[in-house]
């Protein structure tokens, strides 16, 4: 096991609303014996303002954000949008400034996304889960375009016991999020989240599952807002769960 | 040419060089640089029967999916049987009569087409260079014969250069087109064709063709026959070697 | 339900989610061709190929002024023409002067999207003449009076039987929803236009200075005809449509045909330039080539966005693109639409009056990973975002919406100093209590988050954070140490 301590990046979402999956991510370390902090005073990696074009202000967020993860060895985060922001963009805002570029270079070589820092550099692919239900994946874009990151939640979910994953289609079609643009065209937001629901529900799966909080924030409210039966779950509840309870 | 020099010296200043100071190609030789293609000259040239052979059978395969009729033949008189056959058998479908236009080519000179229409009444005209009628005649044609210059396998393409005797319209009017090609004239695939082209000294406009003309305009309904010929006949020449 | 007044562009999209027709086809086309490509360009043996090819493009834009100079000297030798126009106005002037000198009636385009950048067809009809469409689908929305909705497909958001029933009001003929009847039937209409046209109207895929040919492709047929029949034939080119060299020609044209549809190469690759001459008796009898600049100098000479210019109008982000999938064409209300028109066309014709097209999208990134060029499109409409949130001389573009420069103002304070951040979410938590839904959600919010609850539910702000938790649990912890307990934090 890497003796390094893992600084959980815990995603704005994840932190007000959804800490759970945070502490699911906790659960899987402790059961893999892996050492972790919790850095405080982290707020926002700053995606929002970035996609909507402040990138000035984003880089303020960014600032913040490489002086409290500065000290860290490894950071690990539960989102997938927002390990692709740290490392494809910080660099990218601070292109004019060559000491903030190599600060954010180096914050963005040991940035990690959950379930890549498992597999990839920790070289685990059973974590040891008990989840008995049938499963569906959600891609999240910057995830599986950005980053490559598609078969090591897939690894991962295969070897939970009990687990059944059924694949959907279009899995790596947007969700329909994209930030602010859910809130500026909601129609069009909505209409393709629909399709992803409908491809969710065809594959009759009990839960979906994904490993970035902000498309599963939106699958989610238009789930419940359709009433459909389907559980939303983030990838780490998934591989916390171990004592083949249902959720 | 005023226009000509503010419009590049706006690109200029938008490259960041010095607007009114044109550059000279020859300051970038790599620019045009082309690699160099004897290899693949020497590839062409050298192929076997047998290698010639495996690249009809490609183009025959890709060109079917293609929705191109084609057929081998061994020798002129038997490719003749078959553009014989294609004229009885085809209704015109802008005209009364039977017109027929044909390339001035030795190849398809050699069909001698004339001799076997004495009693049908079936036009047969060739597009000789001079000829002021030929666009009419075009027109009036339901079948164009041509002989390409080169065949792809890779891309069941033929390529038809313009030349004196081979207007464009031929391959493009009449609504049948049928194209007579020498195996030795077909070569694997586009790099290699666009090899033989760049050994042409003079190349006049040209035209790759593969397959009928289609679209899918309508609810994606796939039809042949759009504005070009609705069918593609390509009749392989493939002559038995003679022992050596 | 929402109360805000909507653009014309949110008007336009809800049109086209509205529509059946559209919806069908958007999804057999995305399904067919979007994934079409991506399983080519995964299984192309040369896995080189794009990566050469967009190198070679962009190389050819920063030697644009040679490049262009060569091919203008090689028309010129064939005995072609050529202008060059500043902008559309100059383009048009051109043209219709060679339409005046030749007495020229009708004119028959090949399909040309730059020729509607320009707006060329009301200009010629203006000074009398008949201007007819003759790819397929151009002439049936040419009939219909309405607006392409798709680069390639122009026509995909009308249906068989509407084309029917147009067919017989215009053409004439008997209805029928047949499709190879209605094309049989645009055949003979069109032939007879083809033949008769004094001159041809059509774009430029791809010029190629070593050997001044410009190269157009079609599975038709319609752009041959119109280069070859009528006496006269001008093309108008964008600028930077051109490669080098036949080789870059040979590559470049094949992902072309590849992105646009699945084509090893397309039906018709015609390499014209020129007129014919006494050897070679059809053919024009004059050969003008219009290469139009029309803002495109301002893109190269921006470096963030000169990448744009190596785009080959493939069509193929299209295909995938999640969001054209869903609205279609229309609302974008530009030659140019799906995820390069939502780059091109506010960068040609203004970013604050396209602002939706820069913001309208999820930037998912499909379109890149489709394009066969590798245009990084999701890295230019940030671009374009931050010319709105910032507003830019360069680019002549204003501040677009004050208070959401304002609100991330303030959000760069709260997320820049953590005990405001922690306070404000506090505060937040006690704001949203009354309205909590029966399902533990929330159902609806006012202003602009509206946004998110006329469609979604919104799960409210934990009872307690993560941070939270953790302080609670770990504050004197020195050491990590594994969690051993979990509660439960549901609201
Ligand atoms: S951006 Fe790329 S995919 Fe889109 S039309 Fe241009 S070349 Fe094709």
């Amino acid at each position: 096991m890497s003796e390094k301590t893992v600084s959980l990046f815990i995603q704005c979402l994840v932190d007000t609303m959804f800490p759970e999956t945070g502490e699911a991510m906790i659960t899987v370390f402790d059961r893999l014996g892996v050492a972790y902090d919790y850095p405080p005073g982290q707020t926002c990696c700053g995606q929002p303002a970035f996609n909507s074009g402040y990138s000035r202000d984003a880089a303020a967020a960014a600032k913040h954000f490489i002086d409290i993860f500065e000290d860290t060895e490894i950071i690990v985060c539960p989102s997938g949008s927002c390990v692709r922001m740290v490392r494809h963009h910080y660099p990218e805002l601070f292109a004019d400034d060559q000491a903030m570029h190599s600060r954010a270079l180096a914050i963005g070589a040991k940035t990690f996304e959950f379930t890549q820092y498992l597999v990839d550099e920790l070289g685990i692919n059973d974590v040891g889960a008990h989840f008995p239900d049938t499963v569906t994946y959600h891609d999240s874009c910057h995830l599986s375009r950005s980053l490559g990151i598609a078969d090591q939640p897939r690894t991962l979910l295969n070897n939970v016991r009990g687990l059944e994953l059924i694949e959907m289609r279009d899995s790596d079609t947007c969700c329909g999020f994209g930030g602010t643009f859910s809130v500026n065209y909601p129609e069009i937001s909505v209409a393709m989240v629909d399709e992803k629901i409908d491809n969710i529900l065809a594959t009759k799966a009990s839960t979906v599952t994904g490993c970035d909080i902000s498309c599963l924030m939106n699958i989610l409210g238009r789930i419940k807002r359709r009433g459909e039966d389907v559980q939303v779950l983030h990838i780490a509840q998934i591989l916390a769960a171990d004592k083949g309870e249902k959720r | 040419m005023h226009n000509q020099t503010t419009f590049l010296s706006a690109i200029r200043t938008a490259l960041g060089e010095t607007p009114n100071i044109e550059r000279s190609k020859s300051t970038f030789p790599k620019l045009f640089a082309a690699p160099d293609t004897a290899e693949t000259l020497k590839k062409i040239r050298s192929r076997t029967v047998t290698e010639r052979n495996e690249l009809v059978k490609i183009l025959l395969h890709n060109g079917n999916t293609l929705n191109i009729s084609s057929h081998i033949v061994e020798s002129l008189p038997e490719a003749a049987d078959l553009v014989v056959e294609l004229i009885r058998s085809t209704e015109p479908e802008f005209n009364y009569t039977k017109h027929v236009i044909m390339h001035d080519h030795p190849d398809i000179a050699a069909l001698e087409l004339w001799k076997r229409f004495n009693r049908e009444a079936v036009t047969l005209h060739t597009t000789f260079s001079r000829d002021r009628q030929i666009t009419d005649k075009t027109i009036a044609s339901f079948i164009g014969i041509t002989a390409p210059t080169i065949g792809v396998a890779d891309s069941a393409t033929v390529i038809q250069l313009t030349e004196p005797g081979r207007p464009r319209s031929t391959s493009l009017l009449p609504s049948l087109h049928i194209a007579l090609l020498r195996r030795e004239n077909i070569v694997a695939d586009l790099a290699e064709a666009y090899a033989l082209l760049r050994q042409k000294s003079h190349l006049d406009s040209f035209v790759f063709i593969s397959g009928p003309s289609k679209t899918a305009d309508i609810e994606a309904h796939m039809v042949y026959g759009a504005h070009g010929p609705r069918e593609l006949h390509l009749i392989v020449l493939a002559e038995p070697e003679l022992e050596k | 339900m929402s109360a805000k007044p909507q653009s014309q562009y949110c008007r336009d999209a809800q049109k086209g989610m509205g529509s059946p027709r559209l919806q069908a086809s958007l999804h057999s086309l995305q399904n067919r061709f979007g994934k079409g490509a991506m399983t080519l360009w995964a299984e192309m043996d040369d896995q080189d190929m794009r990566r050469r090819v967009k190198q070679s493009r962009m190389k050819n834009l920063d030697h644009l002024d040679i490049l262009l100079a060569e091919l203008a000297k090689k028309v010129r030798a064939r005995g072609g023409h050529v202008h060059f126009a500043e902008n559309a106005q100059d383009a048009i002037d051109y043209t219709l002067e060679v339409a005046r000198k030749n007495e020229v009636k009708r004119v028959v385009k090949g399909k040309s999207m730059l020729s509607m950048e320009i707006a060329i067809d009301s200009a010629l009809q203006e000074a009398g003449m008949e201007v007819v469409e003759t790819d397929l689908g151009e002439y049936i929305i040419q009939l219909a009076d309405d607006k392409p909705s798709h680069i390639i497909a122009p026509c995909i958001h009308m249906d068989r039987s509407r084309i029917g029933e147009l067919f017989t009001e215009k053409l004439g003929i008997n209805y029928t929803d047949d499709p190879p009847s209605l094309t049989a039937a645009a055949r003979k209409a069109l032939r007879e236009k083809l033949l008769s046209a004094d001159m041809g109207l059509t774009g430029c895929n791809l010029a190629c200075a070593a050997t001044g040919h410009i190269s157009l492709v079609s599975n038709e047929g319609n752009i041959r005809m119109a280069t070859t029949m009528p006496p006269v034939h001008v093309a108008l080119m964008g600028m930077e449509r051109i490669v080098a060299t036949l080789d870059e020609h040979r590559e470049t044209v094949q992902l072309l045909t590849r992105g646009a549809a699945l084509q090893k190469l397309s039906t018709y690759v015609s390499f014209v330039g020129g007129p014919s001459t006494s050897d070679d008796p059809d053919g024009p009898k004059e050969f003008h080539l219009v290469i139009i600049d029309n803002g495109r100098s301002k893109i190269l000479a921006d470096p963030e966005f000169r990448e744009v210019l190596a785009c080959i109008r493939c069509g193929a982000c299209l295909n995938i693109c999640p969001v054209y999938g869903r609205i279609g064409g229309h609302a974008y209300n530009s030659p140019y639409c799906g995820p390069i028109g939502a780059v091109i066309t506010p960068l040609l014709d203004g970013i604050n009056k396209h602002a939706d097209l820069c913001k309208g999208e999820t930037l998912c990134g499909a379109c890149k990973d489709i394009c066969p060029v590798q245009i990084d499109l999701p890295r230019m409409l940030a671009g374009l975002r931050q010319k709105l949130a910032y507003g830019s001389d360069r680019w002549n573009t204003k501040q677009h919406n004050p208070l959401e420069a304002y609100a991330f103002t303030l959000w760069r304070q709260v997320v820049s100093w953590s005990p405001l951040y922690r306070t404000g979410l506090k505060i937040a938590r006690l704001c949203q209590r009354p309205f909590v839904g029966k399902n533990s959600m929330i159902k609806r919010m006012a202003g602009l988050a509206s946004g998110w609850t006329d469609g979604r539910d919104l799960p409210p702000i934990a009872k307690k954070t993560f941070t939270e938790i953790w302080q609670k649990k770990h504050a004197t912890a020195e050491v990590k140490l594994p969690m051993a307990t979990k509660e439960d934090n549901n609201a």
